[in-house]
């Protein structure tokens, strides 16, 4: 998924962002579909999946910052914990669909997106612990926050992920990662 | 949403507004260290005091200024309890099953929800005295000397101001999607939570297809007219900084200098 030209692959990373500002804002009207949904997360990891690691990173440290500058959302206190979470992310996502070839591009997908969540969630736990709220913040909290509270947006992420990667790759906007099986 | 959202800045012509949003940023991070640095009585002393000469600077009505502090009690309660309750089991006051009231867990609590609301209020006068479009310009010359390390800046700050171009039009797209899946009988103004949610799913694929194809669309014809990377463009407005911008640099780093090497 990585055969595109680097200036087509800095366009997309900017629709991302852009993403990142608009998707909150169209899920306003549901109560806490900030902390629940977690709409930003799906255009941060899909740019790590389509234009690679250091794009991924970038759509992560910049996408959260231009949404709360734009529309205040997320508060600027709780923007540096967020931008570590998303950022690493769309890192991992990146590194993973690059190493990770199964030869099914499913499988592919659902792992890099795991490892990319589960990688995020634990170094922004870490930053939190040792950062933004040293001893204050316990493995219980870290569960609540990240894993139980936000649970319908990672079921939304894991089955809209992938199909939106394969929406694109049909309307033939992104290249084909097995194109000899297509 | 047919509006290119203008973040929380309110217009205005105090001292505030009229400095350069380079120097603002350079000066929150400034008055970042001095409210993290808080240790003493004295210290606190002059954040507070700091940070009120700036709110008065700035001529804001209060109610913008504090405006989202009331809803972020509940945070700042649980942030305040956790300390208090748990933070020293050996010296407390009184206990019950887990929990263990003490003078240092008070103080403790007292003092992270403080900074908190600190840092809440500075960054909430940097966004209401500058609007998005100065801060992002003011970013991508802050993050110039990455170049050094290898970042190519000038392909940040292009990525920036694209994303920055795309959001009103993206913004039409999703309203024009939107109105297309309510006339399919998408249920987005329903009561009903699990409803509403669900309703929003089959505008997210729409949203990002549509996106992806500008980009493509975009870049496609940035490539037939022959760009290649962003590297030794040129700024059509150079604006260097004038006296108040390094009047505002010094007395911030004067008070850090204070915070740290005298009242700590």
């Amino acid at each position: 998924m990585q055969k595109m030209s680097y200036v087509k692959r800095s366009i997309i990373t900017a629709a991302c962002v852009a993403l990142c500002v608009i998707l909150p804002m169209a899920f306003h009207s549901i109560q806490n579909a900030g902390s629940i949904l977690s709409p930003m997360h799906i255009p941060v990891l899909l740019c790590g999946l389509i234009c690679g690691p250091a794009f991924g990173l970038l759509s992560g440290l910049v996408g959260p910052l231009l949404s709360s500058l734009f529309t205040g959302m997320p508060p600027m206190a709780y923007l540096p914990p967020m931008i570590i979470e998303l950022a690493v992310y769309g890192l991992v996502a990146g590194l993973m669909i690059s190493l990770i070839r199964t030869k099914k591009l499913y499988v592919d997908l659902y792992l890099c997106l795991v490892i990319a969540m589960i990688a995020g969630r634990i170094v922004a736990g870490i930053a939190m612990a040792l950062i933004f709220v040293p001893g204050s913040y316990s493995m219980a909290v870290w569960t609540a926050s990240y894993f139980i509270t936000a649970w319908p947006g990672i079921v939304i992420q894991l089955a809209l992920i992938p199909t939106i990667v394969f929406a694109l790759m049909k309307a033939r906007i992104i290249p084909e990662r097995y194109s000899e099986k297509a | 949403m047919r509006w290119l959202p203008a973040g929380r800045y309110v217009v205005g012509n105090s001292l505030l507004h009229r400095l350069d949003a380079r120097a603002k940023i350079i000066c929150l991070l400034f008055l970042l260290a001095i409210v993290i640095g808080t240790a003493s009585v004295g210290s606190y002393v002059l954040a507070l005091s700091a940070i009120g000469m700036i709110i008065l600077l700035s001529q804001l009505p209060l109610r913008h200024v504090f405006g989202n502090v009331g809803r972020l009690w509940l945070f700042l309660g649980t942030i305040f309890l956790m300390n208090a309750l748990f933070f020293d089991s050996e010296n407390a006051l009184c206990s019950w099953w887990i929990f263990h009231l003490s003078i240092s867990g008070i103080k403790q609590g007292f003092s992270l929800v403080v900074n908190v609301l600190l840092v809440i209020i500075l960054s909430n006068v940097l966004t209401l005295t500058t609007s998005p479009n100065e801060i992002t310009t003011a970013l991508e010359s802050l993050i110039k000397p990455l170049r050094l390390l290898g970042v190519p800046t000038e392909d940040v700050a292009m990525i920036i101001s694209v994303a920055i171009q795309f959001i009103p039009t993206l913004m039409e797209e999703t309203e024009a999607i939107k109105m297309a899946q309510i006339a399919r009988g998408a249920r987005f103004e329903s009561k009903k939570l699990r409803e509403r949610a669900l309703s929003f799913m089959p505008l997210v694929v729409p949203i990002f297809l549509s996106a992806f194809r500008r980009a493509d669309e975009l870049s496609l014809a940035m490539e037939a007219r022959g760009y290649r990377n962003a590297t030794n463009r040129t700024k059509r407005k150079k604006e260097p900084f004038v006296w108040q911008d390094y009047m505002a640099l010094s007395a911030c780093g004067a008070l850090c200098l204070i915070q740290f090497l005298v009242l700590r």
